[in-house]
């Protein structure tokens, strides 16, 4: 592999930013690509899942309603949940209330076991008893795509893994922008059907046009994962995360646990107080080392959406901080108050940034375009790749060359249209596999897997051409079948929603449609290629021997 | 390995692990000395490290003399974890 490296650093900065923009983006790539696609549809999280779990009530529009009282018994649930932790897990180090609202009227218990592992489950809210889920349709939902966005489902390896994939976008966004020779005259320059200049052009313009977006979406992303991927700064002068979170938001300190045992303060009292001052309702009430001498509580208000209200900083829900064992007040935080200076709303702004997490409906769509563009472009970047070396070989790799191409090619085809499959296949998943066995949430993300697995080997085992053609066929037959398995499934549908003024439900086949309607298209342009004109072909000869 | 891979793979440990230990130095030796609440330093040359190692990497594949971006790499990140750490009172 002698010439892999001949360019790197060689040929003046231009040159030097040539060959790392082609070599660490073509690595890089493929992973960005899945984080591209499933953040995207991660950005409606809510409707997709709301779409699997046809048992969950229509999105209600935000009222902006602060009033105490919304027909939920809260400090009746804080006392059921504290019941049910102390029969059954009374040893726990956290435990954690979710309290009922318009959005799920059950009781959501979390805990962390004596050996630190996390585990949740669902009370029904009247009985106390246990929610049966076993008629319900039990989903992963949406935040299924969220976890493959920042995670893969590989915990904090995974979190390192996009991480590192996201620095490798960072450079390849600046060494791309120092290559581009004329950035603004590129947003208008198009030329279909020229093959490799095409592909060129479609790269340049979708890149420039959602330039801004790219470099904000990648840097706040690495920004909200700060003291994960960036840890030296907090190491090197503080004993500890919990003291140094303590003294940036001036809260009170993470006490150690004792083993010294005392008795729990009555815990819906406190909840009755905080709301009384935070003039909200409560949303959780988390409770660290209950029944030690270092116990301590700590409600949360509910996050309220004013209609028409928007804004980036400021829109938490306040907190309030108790002495677990004697009841005394430690700390308030009121709704929209700020701490931490300058730098934490800095680091709250690229947050809600990255998240989406302002703007409403219309932001959400635009992020959810502006990270298809994103998908795009890392897409023609791929297949520019390819088609530049399909005509003529560069030799990069020496014997080894074709074989190196070919898996270039299968990993092209498996990405692009092999994830999107699998993307619809978990939606397929989510209506054919049978209610009420064990992990039934998992066993929709194995759909997902597996049908991506299948992908590569059907890239792997068909020539490139057809490949392309017929996983874009397939993409196109489970996205444009997917609301007639939606009626057979569970007799809902596209009309009804619309009837129903369900619009994220409608919104989740609407795309699919869409989408499938997209690659229809796309396999017809590459099964029958449009002729082209003789002199159509001698300009792109002359614009790629230029290139 | 023919010494022109020898020198890539280098080049890409120096971009990589080099550029991140610089990475760190500098929010080590920022957190010390932005003129801010330590913590707030430390969160602030945190969120500004992103831009850092983006640019270490730029200038490592940019720069054609492998042996002098390992010397600064190296002394870098040297004098400015110590400074930090002198500094910032405690280690």
């Amino acid at each position: 592999m002698s010439k892999v490296e001949s360019g790197a650093a060689e040929g003046g900065l231009r040159q030097a930013m040539a060959w790392l923009h082609t070599w660490g983006g073509l690595w890089a790539c493929w992973v960005l690509f899945v984080i591209f696609l499933t953040g995207s549809l991660g950005v409606f999280d809510e409707p997709i899942t709301r779409w699997m779990k046809p048992h969950l009530p229509q999105a209600a529009e935000a009222s902006g309603d602060t009033g105490l009282d919304d027909g939920f018994d809260r400090p009746g649930a804080v006392r059921m949940g504290q019941a049910w932790f102390e029969k059954n897990q009374p040893d726990a180090h956290f435990w954690g209330v979710g309290l009922p609202s318009d959005e799920d009227p059950s009781i959501r218990l979390f805990w962390q076991d004596p050996q630190e592992n996390f585990h949740n489950t669902r009370i029904d809210a009247r009985t106390g008893q246990p929610v049966d889920g076993s008629h319900e349709r039990d989903s992963e939902g949406g935040h299924h795509f969220v976890h493959m966005h920042f995670e893969f489902h590989g915990g904090t390896a995974g979190i390192w893994f996009v991480g590192a994939f996201t620095m490798a976008m960072l450079v390849a966004l600046v060494s791309g922008i120092v290559i581009h020779k004329r950035i603004f005259k590129d947003f208008f320059t198009f030329r279909p059907g020229k093959g490799q200049r095409s592909w060129l052009d479609a790269h340049n313009a979708l890149s420039v046009l959602s330039l801004p977006f790219q470099l904000m979406i990648a840097y706040t992303g690495l920004a909200t994962f700060y003291m994960l991927y960036m840890p030296a700064g907090i190491v090197a002068h503080y004993d500890s995360e919990e003291a140094y979170f303590a003294d940036l938001l001036t809260q009170p300190q993470h006490q150690e646990i004792t083993g010294i045992a005392a008795p729990l303060a009555k815990v819906d009292e406190l909840l009755v107080r905080a709301e009384q001052q935070l003039q909200r309702p409560a949303s959780f009430v988390s409770i660290e080392h209950p029944n030690d001498s270092s116990a301590s509580v700590l409600v949360f208000g509910r996050f309220i959406e004013k209609p028409g209200e928007y804004r980036l900083l400021g829109d938490g829900g306040g907190q309030v901080f108790f002495d677990g064992v004697s009841g005394a007040q430690t700390d308030i935080q009121m709704p929209g108050e700020l701490r931490g200076g300058a730098a934490q709303d800095v680091q709250s702004v690229m947050r809600n940034l990255h998240f989406a997490a302002f703007g409403g409906h219309l932001v959400r769509w635009l992020y959810f375009l502006s990270g298809l563009a994103g998908a795009a472009m890392l897409a023609t970047g791929a297949l520019l790749f390819m088609v530049k070396r399909r005509q003529r070989s560069l030799n990069e790799f020496g014997s080894a060359t074709p074989r190196v191409y070919r898996v270039i090619e299968v990993l092209n085809v498996g990405t692009l249209t092999g994830l999107s499959i699998a993307c619809v296949a978990f939606f397929w998943g989510n209506r054919l596999l049978p209610l009420g066995i064990d992990d039934r949430p998992v066993w929709e993300i194995v759909v997902f897997f597996v049908v991506w697995l299948l992908s590569f080997f059907h890239a792997a085992l068909r020539p490139a051409s057809r490949a392309w053609v017929e996983q874009l066929l397939a993409l196109a037959a489970l996205c444009l079948l997917l609301p007639l398995l939606n009626w057979l499934s569970v007799g809902e549908h596209l009309l009804l929603y619309l009837q129903r003024g369900d619009g994220e439900r409608a919104g989740v086949e609407l795309v699919a449609l869409a989408t499938g309607v997209l690659s229809l298209w796309g396999a017809r342009r590459i099964a029958r290629p449009r002729a082209v004109p003789a002199r159509a072909r001698q300009r792109a000869a002359v614009a790629e021997a230029q290139s | 390995m023919s010494p022109r891979s020898l020198a890539l793979l280098s080049r890409t440990a120096a971009a990589l692990l080099g550029g991140y230990a610089l990475t760190c130095a500098s929010v080590i030796f920022l957190g010390a000395v932005l003129p801010l609440p330590k913590s707030q330093a430390i969160l602030a040359a945190s969120l500004t490290s992103f831009a850092v190692y983006t640019a270490v990497i730029v200038w490592v594949f940019a720069t054609p003399n492998l042996k002098r971006i390992w010397w600064v790499l190296v002394i870098a990140s040297l004098v400015l974890t110590g400074a930090g750490i002198l500094l910032g009172g405690e280690a």
